[in-house]
């Protein structure tokens, strides 16, 4: 029987078959599961989540195919249970606002309901991860948009729609590097082709799918079923059942009539024999795989039912124990991004490179580097492409100039103070062209406010402010703000003159050479009491001259 | 703050900065999270994203005796079953975490900070 079209009727009858086949499946899958947490539940989830669609499509006017997927829609975002239950909500929901009144559905308007579910699936993540059951879905609309150019059949359509979706699916360990690892396909893809072609049953009128599924194959199980254990396995000491146990029985008519097979009850009783259990059987052949101590009893136990086409026995005690050669050195290479930046105190210098900073030059405030030590830092930091940060306004036509003088692309990005420069390694990213990294970092290094608290070493008049020898002075962005006998005043005073508590969330409080505990402990109390808001972190930056060094932003 | 582990060899120390990059770095490839959003509350009700640098405003750690606490602040998507979004993150952090630092945690704590509605 051809169709052109489907009914509400029928296609509730797909999307119900479809449920009835995840649930079928559902153990495999779960059986699959190692990604994003191999905690085996993806087929459950995804079945508790798509049987709670049937159920409304189950209650729902059956006037219109748009009426079945918002029901179907619904019943799934209600009924959501882990990340592939909610995935398979939002790809649903699309696929449901996309036959928005919608009496039937034909092959336009199932390509369009596609496309509209990756859409919406996409939307709801951040950073999608590939090789998930997100591809699946995405790679299926995508060859479904092609298979209409040349299909006027909805059923042969829909035929070579699986297909593409069971093609995407092999292809998921390519993109996911642990699926590659532990050698299975994703399971949340898997769950996804197994619902596509619980449709195509459903719209041939089958009650579940007549042909069967190669692609969840014992070896995928197996694999995947060795990958949890190996997680659980911190020593070969651990290992319980020592033995890696697969066989093959093709059933044979006279002993099964003494011996019949129900693989329920043969599950039951291998399961004494061990852990890691997978049976698959269908009518002439049952697939076993366990870990057990003694592999003789298992296979007396398969034997009961034909003759053996495979065997295989593996020590997992001798190859857990085996050590993996180390790895070799490898040359330094040139790499691709490197920043060199200037700083006083080996506090600071940590801070610098915790933030990713290559090379820190000792330096700042009375002690300049030249040029021809910014030079020999670029050398140093061994890239292609150089950033410098000089974090001192006396250090920038220096650093500019050294930026000439060499052999390698730099920037220069004229960072005047310390928090300026850690505001602009906050927003480097070696992923990006030297010139995205100028313009981020330039832009970042505007967005903190500065405060410095130092001492005169003479009497002076600057900026209008009379400053007394071995007075102290608080600077903001460069500009001397306040002066006075006691510290803590005129740390208070500038904290008060940089903080805007509607603006400002956070103060780095980073301690100098001459900082004490004590100190540092009130000017804390002091921020805590005044912005209750502002959040604080304190480093030890152990720089000289500069008791204190503020950043606020 | 930094989280202080003894092995036969030594001490392994790990910084509250490292747990909340690995733990936002997880949660945000979580399904259904479109944001991390900062703890403070949000200054004209619209709450800010951050860029990955700055998930540690958004992820507290705190450390009670022996036990680790997280406290994740995050904004998802409109349209999602959004309890079960947020279950997703704690599994999926909690599971990194001990992978990643072999660090067991006792409790993650997801503040929903916003949801976002996504025009089609």
């Amino acid at each position: 029987m051809t169709h052109k079209n489907i009914d509400a009727a029928l296609f509730a009858n797909m999307v119900i078959t479809g449920a009835t086949h995840l649930s079928n499946n559902a153990d495999k899958i779960d059986a699959l599961n190692v990604f994003p947490v191999p905690d085996g539940d993806t087929g459950t989830n995804m079945n508790l989540s798509i049987t709670s669609g049937a159920t409304e499509v189950k209650k729902a006017n059956k006037d219109s195919v748009s009426e079945v997927a918002n029901a179907f829609a619904k019943g799934l975002l209600m009924g959501a249970r882990g990340n592939s239950g909610v995935i398979l909500s939002q790809i649903f929901r699309g696929f449901a606002k996309g036959l928005e009144g919608k009496e039937e559905l034909d092959i336009d308007s199932f390509v369009t309901a596609l496309d509209s579910g990756v859409n919406t699936a996409y939307k709801a993540v951040m950073k999608p991860v590939e090789g998930t059951i997100l591809t699946v879905a995405k790679d299926t609309a995508h060859d479904a948009k092609e298979i209409a150019k040349q299909e006027k059949d909805i059923e042969i359509f829909l035929e070579k729609v699986v297909q593409a979706a069971k093609k995407s699916l092999k292809r998921t360990p390519d993109l996911l590097p642990v699926l590659k690892e532990v050698g299975v396909v994703d399971s949340g893809g898997q769950g996804l082709v197994v619902i596509y072609e619980g449709f195509l049953a459903g719209l041939k009128g089958e009650e579940v799918p007549q042909s069967q599924d190669e692609t969840m194959d014992l070896d995928d199980l197996v694999n995947a079923e060795h990958h949890k254990l190996a997680q659980d396995y911190m020593s070969t000491d651990d290992i319980e059942f020592g033995y890696c146990t697969e066989f093959m029985v093709r059933f044979e008519e006279d002993k099964l009539k003494e011996q019949p097979y129900d693989e329920a009850k043969f599950r039951e009783e291998l399961s004494e024999h061990g852990d890691s259990l997978l049976v698959v059987s269908d009518d002439e052949i049952v697939k076993v795989h366990i870990h057990a101590e003694y592999p003789g009893d298992v296979f007396n136990l398969g034997q009961r039912f034909g003759s053996f086409i495979s065997l295989k026995v593996e020590n997992m005690r001798e190859q857990h124990s085996k050590i993996v050669e180390p790895q070799q050195e490898k040359p330094k290479v040139k790499q691709p991004f490197g920043v060199v930046t200037v700083a006083m105190g080996t506090g600071l210098a940590d801070l610098l490179k915790s933030l990713g900073a290559t090379v820190v030059i000792q330096g700042g405030q009375t002690m300049n580097p030249s040029t021809q030590d910014i030079a020999n830092a670029i050398t140093e930091a061994n890239a292609e492409n150089v950033i410098v940060l000089p974090n001192n306004k006396n250090i920038v036509m220096a650093a500019e100039q050294a930026a000439e003088l060499a052999e390698v692309n730099v920037a220069v990005v004229p960072t005047k103070t310390i928090p300026q420069g850690m505001a602009a390694m906050l927003s480097y990213n070696p992923e990006n062209s030297l010139t995205d990294n100028k313009e981020a970092m330039a832009e970042a290094s505007k967005h903190v406010k500065t405060g410095q608290i130092t001492y005169a070493v003479r009497d002076t008049q600057i900026d209008g402010m009379t400053i007394e020898n071995g007075h102290y002075m608080g600077l903001a962005d460069g500009k001397i703000k306040v002066t006075n006998a006691d510290q803590l005043t005129v740390i208070k005073s500038l904290l008060t003159d940089l903080i805007d508590p509607d603006e400002d969330e956070i103060v780095t409080v980073i301690r100098g050479q001459e900082s004490s505990e004590e100190e540092a402990q009130a000017i804390i109390a002091f921020i805590e009491a005044e912005f209750e808001d502002v959040e604080i972190e304190v480093h030890q930056g152990d720089q000289p001259i500069y008791s204190y060094i503020f950043s606020v932003e | 703050m930094s989280i202080e582990l003894t092995t036969a060899d030594g001490h392994v120390t790990i910084t509250n900065e490292v747990i909340a990059t690995i733990a936002g770095g997880a949660a945000i490839e979580c399904y259904g999270i479109v944001g991390m959003a900062s703890k403070k509350q949000l200054r004209d009700g619209i709450a800010e994203i951050l860029r990955k640098e700055n998930f540690s405003r958004g992820v507290i750690v705190r450390q009670e005796g022996e036990a680790v606490h997280i406290d994740m602040y995050i904004i998802v998507s409109y349209g999602t079953k959004i309890s079960e979004v947020a279950h997703n993150v704690q599994s999926q952090v909690k599971y990194n975490l001990e992978k990643t630092l072999g660090l067991k945690i006792n409790s993650i704590n997801i503040y929903i900070q916003g949801v976002r509605v996504i025009q089609d």
